[in-house]
This record gives C-alpha cells, sequence and structure tokens, in this order.
C-alpha cells in the first residue's frame, strides 16, 4: 500500500503540460510539413480493407466503404496513417524502454474487475470506438484534436461529442475503473 | 510548482491574446498599390513584336504566348504555339497555373495592346511574376513583321538591319503559313505550375 | 512556403520517411505522457487522473495559437492545410459511440497503439476491437449508407460557420483550457486522496 502511495506521488511520467506543449508543436510540424493532422483509426481501417481485400477481393471491390479505398496501383496499406502508426509503435516502443516500461503482457483493470473482463470490455470498447470513427471521420487524434487545431467545425463537434458523452456516461461505467 | 505553472499559464494567455492582434492578411497573394502603380509606370512589361518573333523563330522554350483575345478571334487568327485564354476567363479553373511557372516568360496578347495590358494588371495584382504584353499587338504584328514597311535610305543602318530581320521573319510565317494553313495544328506544348494541392488527410 | 510536401518544396518519395517519423515522435509523446495505460486515460472521466485532458488541451492551444502565427509570419496557408470535412449528424453519432467506446475500452486508437508497445495486453485487444468495429461497420454500410453522408456541410472551419475570426476561438479556447487545468488541480487532489488502490 505504501508503494502504491508513492507511485501516485511520483510516477515516472513526463509532465503532462510538456507532453501537451510537444504534442502542440508536433501537430504544427507535421501541419507544416504535410498539411494536414495527425491520425490513427485510418491504418486500421486500412488493415481491415487489406485483409478483406486478400480473403475476399470481389466482396472487398463490390463494398461500397471498401471499395473506395482500393487502388491498381499499390495495396491499401500503402496510406500515409498506416506508416505513420508504424511510426507511434516505434515511438512508444522507444518511451517505453527509455523510461523502463516494457514488460511482458499484462493487463491494466480496475479494482473492482477481472483481468479476463477486462480485455473483454476492452474488445466491445475497441469495436464501438472502430465504428464511431468511420461516422466521425477519424478518432480523437484525427478528428478531435487535429481537426479542432485546425478550426474544422467537425473537429469541435467530434471533440464535445466524444467528451460530452464519456462524462455522460462514466457514472453507469464507475465499477469498471473506480 | 505552482509558481511556474502561473508563469506559464500567463504566458499562455499573452501569446493567445496576440494572435488577436496580428493584423490580418487575408489576401496574402495580392501586392499593394504603390508597388502596383511602381510595375505599371515603367514600360519593362512590354516587349516588342521583333523580340516576340525572334524568340519564335528561336524555338526559345521559355516562351509562353497567351493570347487573350475571344476563342473566335482566336480561331481566326493567331500567332503560331500560342495559347487562348481569353481575358473573361482568366481567372477560371486551372488557368492561372500557366503563369508564375520560373523561368517562363508569358506574353499576352490582343488585337492592340489594350486587352492583354489588363490581363498583365490582372496578374500582376494577383502577384505573378514573369508576364510580359505584347506591344502593339497583333495590329502591330502585322504591320512589322508581316507586312514590313521599307526605310528610308538615309534611315540608319539599325533600321535596316530591323528591316532585314522583319523581312526573314515575313517569310518565315507567311511562308509556314502556307504550308501548314494558319499554325492551327501546332501542338501547344506548355509547362503547368505545379498544382499547389489542398492536403488530403483522414484518420 | 508551407505546408511543405503539398507545395512540392518536399519531393514525394520522402512521404512515408517523415510518415514514420511524425509517427515516431507521437507515439513517444503519448508513451512519455502516460496514455499508455488504460486506468490513467479512463481517469479523466472519473476525476483521479487528468492527464488526458492536461495532454490534449495544452496540445490543442499551442497548435491552434502556434498555427495562426505561422500563418502571420507566413510559414503556411491556412487556405491550403487539409480541414476536416464536417458531417453534421453522422459525427455527432459518431463521437457519441466514441464517448461510450472510450469509457468502456479505456482507449483511443493512437493511444492502444503505444499500450501495445509497451506489452499491454488491453490494450491489444482494444485494437483488436478497433479492427473488427471497422469491419462491421464496411460490411453493415450499405443499411446506413444515406445516414452517413448526410449533413455534408463540406471542409468548412469555425470561422466560415460563425464569422468570427480565428483568433477570437484561439483565445476561448486557450481561456477555457487553462481555467479547466487550474480546477481539475483541486478535483484531482480530493479525489485521489479517497483512492485507495491506484498504480500507474
Amino acid at each position: 500500500m505504501i508503494s502504491d502511495k508513492t507511485n501516485i506521488e511520483k510516477p515516472k511520467y513526463i509532465n503532462p503540460y510538456l507532453g501537451g506543449v510537444l504534442l502542440g508543436l508536433l501537430i504544427l510540424a507535421t501541419i507544416y510539413i504535410t498539411g494536414r493532422g495527425l491520425g490513427a483509426s485510418g491504418a486500421i481501417k486500412s488493415a481491415v480493407v487489406t485483409t478483406s481485400n486478400t480473403v475476399a477481393p470481389k466482396a472487398t471491390e463490390a463494398n461500397h466503404y471498401m471499395g473506395q479505398f482500393l487502388s491498381d496501383d499499390h495495396s491499401p496499406m500503402y496510406t500515409w496513417l498506416v506508416f505513420e502508426s508504424l511510426g507511434v509503435l516505434i515511438g512508444g516502443l522507444l518511451s517505453g524502454i527509455i523510461f523502463g516500461r516494457v514488460k511482458k503482457w499484462r493487463t491494466d483493470h480496475g479494482p473492482r474487475i477481472t483481468i479476463k473482463k477486462r480485455l473483454i470490455l476492452a474488445v466491445i470498447g475497441g469495436a464501438l470506438f472502430g465504428l464511431g470513427s468511420q461516422f466521425g471521420r477519424g478518432c480523437t487524434s484525427g478528428a478531435a484534436l487535429s481537426g479542432t487545431a485546425t478550426f474544422a467545425l467537425g473537429g469541435v463537434i467530434v471533440m464535445f461529442a466524444i467528451f460530452g458523452t464519456g462524462y455522460a456516461v462514466a457514472y453507469f461505467f464507475r465499477k469498471f475503473w473506480i | 510548482m505552482n509558481r511556474n505553472y502561473i508563469f506559464l499559464t500567463i504566458l499562455m494567455l499573452v501569446l493567445a491574446i496576440g494572435t488577436l492582434f496580428l493584423t490580418g492578411n487575408d489576401e496574402p497573394t495580392q501586392i499593394a498599390p504603390e508597388e502596383l502603380l511602381q510595375e505599371i509606370i515603367q514600360p519593362t512589361r512590354y516587349i516588342t513584336t521583333d523580340q516576340v518573333a525572334k524568340m519564335i523563330i528561336q524555338g526559345d522554350p521559355s516562351l509562353l504566348m497567351v493570347d487573350v483575345r475571344p476563342a473566335a478571334e482566336y480561331e481566326e487568327f493567331a500567332l503560331p504555339g500560342s495559347l487562348n485564354i481569353p481575358l473573361e476567363q482568366l481567372l477560371n479553373d486551372g488557368n492561372l497555373a500557366y503563369f508564375g511557372v520560373p523561368g517562363i516568360r508569358v506574353v499576352f496578347i490582343s488585337n492592340d495592346d489594350i486587352r492583354a495590358d489588363q490581363t498583365w494588371v490582372l496578374t500582376k495584382r494577383l502577384g505573378i511574376d514573369g508576364t510580359y504584353v505584347m506591344k502593339g499587338g497583333l495590329n502591330s504584328w502585322m504591320q512589322t513583321i508581316i507586312d514590313p514597311s521599307q526605310p528610308n535610305a538615309d534611315a540608319p543602318s539599325v533600321d535596316h538591319q530591323l528591316y532585314a530581320f522583319r523581312k526573314g521573319a515575313q517569310i518565315y510565317f507567311t511562308g509556314a503559313e502556307s504550308a501548314a494553313p494558319d499554325g492551327e495544328n501546332v501542338e501547344v506544348q506548355v509547362r503547368r505550375r505545379e498544382k499547389t494541392n489542398v492536403a488530403a488527410g483522414g484518420c | 512556403m508551407g505546408p511543405l510536401i503539398p507545395n512540392g518544396v518536399i519531393g514525394g518519395g520522402w512521404d512515408f520517411v517523415i510518415a514514420i517519423l511524425l509517427g515516431v515522435a507521437f507515439g513517444f509523446i503519448l508513451e512519455a505522457s502516460g496514455f499508455s495505460s488504460s486506468r490513467n486515460l479512463a481517469g479523466v472521466f472519473y476525476g483521479y487522473n487528468f492527464v488526458v485532458l492536461r495532454v490534449f488541451f495544452t496540445a490543442l492551444i499551442v497548435a491552434m495559437v502556434g498555427l495562426l502565427y505561422f500563418d502571420y509570419v507566413g510559414w503556411l496557408n491556412l487556405s491550403q492545410i487539409f480541414i476536416l470535412p464536417t458531417f453534421l449528424t453522422p459525427m455527432i453519432v459518431g463521437g457519441i459511440i466514441m464517448g461510450v467506446g472510450f469509457v468502456i475500452g479505456g482507449f483511443c486508437p493512437g493511444t492502444s497503439f503505444t499500450g501495445i508497445a509497451i506489452g499491454k495486453l488491453d490494450a491489444l485487444f482494444f485494437t483488436i476491437g478497433l479492427y473488427l468495429g471497422i469491419f462491421g461497420f464496411s460490411l453493415a454500410y450499405p443499411l446506413f449508407e444515406n445516414f452517413f453522408t448526410s449533413g455534408d456541410l463540406g471542409n468548412v472551419t469555425l470561422m466560415e460557420i460563425t464569422g468570427i475570426p480565428a483568433p477570437y476561438f484561439a483565445v476561448a479556447f486557450t481561456v477555457v483550457a487553462l481555467a479547466a487545468f487550474w480546477g481539475t488541480m483541486f478535483i484531482e487532489k480530493r479525489v485521489r486522496k479517497n483512492m485507495k488502490q491506484y498504480k500507474f
């Protein structure tokens, strides 16, 4: 219990405001170089289209949604966001190594739920997030953060919808976390 | 720790409020009226018919002739290798991409040089460099290149040299005309400026 | 001058190299800030850890204010950068679904990648969920194709829709964010006092 206390007092994370400033500067750099912001869910979309196209090319092409991401020239994986997400993995690993957080597979979960339940919830949450990110034209990084930073109306809408809903429903899921 | 945060808070506020006082440069591609006036009163934008003829004959790759007359007039007669962008359509999609290519001299051509001059002023206001006006327009072209008048015998030798050049050019252009009527089928090869894409994105 | 790649200052071949480098920086910042832990992330909704709010809003106001200065100095042409298109109702619905997914799953896509990188099993499962969700969306797409493209307002900005110049939005967001930083500092202290078990 005492060690937990000290963990709360001294996390091995960088100051969140420093992280925020760095992230803000990174968004600026990204927009300066590429003209668009950062993203993440697009990479998963590319993965979905790619696997679907490998398993059932005809059906994928016929699918109105996935069909539009197919190209004769290159694989659907050959997009900016896939490479960027690959970078996110590398960057996360790098930071994990530096701060000593890379360990064998483990699970974060609230004190009142089991690991198994937490993993099921993670899948459900991920599925909802994936579904929502298609309607929202992006996730927290692509739509809410980069979108709002560029003063896009859509970004602001997504941002308020995500966090507003989060706070609105947090009470019902409190058992999972606290 | 808290004191640092207070400093940072104030810094961020000052930076944010500072943006309110940035003078809006909503039209960054337009040049100032003073600059435009400077450019207008200088005759350097004019290029003579002789210079144009020379460049055509030499096949100067840096020359792009833009005919700003209506399409009907362009169909009737036009300089070989010229491109037709009627003044009315100057600002239409994609047309502006022809101008401002580094290393390319765009010469505006009309019947006299008034229309061409108007086009030139427009491009200047848009901040495009490297545009010129053919002095006297096609009327002057007719008088000087197609039907040059012989200078007096006592005129300076420069005039005679010019006449000799014009005579040669006349043969070049009218002779070429009889071979390929009106240069109508001349393939106009132009370099367009790299399209300034609006980036696509997505998450 | 900027953006560099759309204006051809940097050749297209460098596109993917830059993508990876920017991604590395992105992942590093997210992980180093503690976004690789779902408990840290979910804390923003329960008041015990506001790291999401801090990083997110600091990044937002820095980028917003920075963009305006970049535009002023002439480094960036704001009219050339990508503006997220707005589809009014689908975006609200999508945001609501994502909000629920966030509370249940405890991650968002970018952060789950960093979670995987350091060996968080729930992050991996979240990403599998993401995959299933998007796949399900694609399969069911014909059902709500009309809804998906409804409410299309085009690539509009706040300025275009309200007529208020961008700096006012930047100031408003900054003031709200700074107020939230100070407010949440006190909330977090109070909530954490009552927490018995919480590991980072």
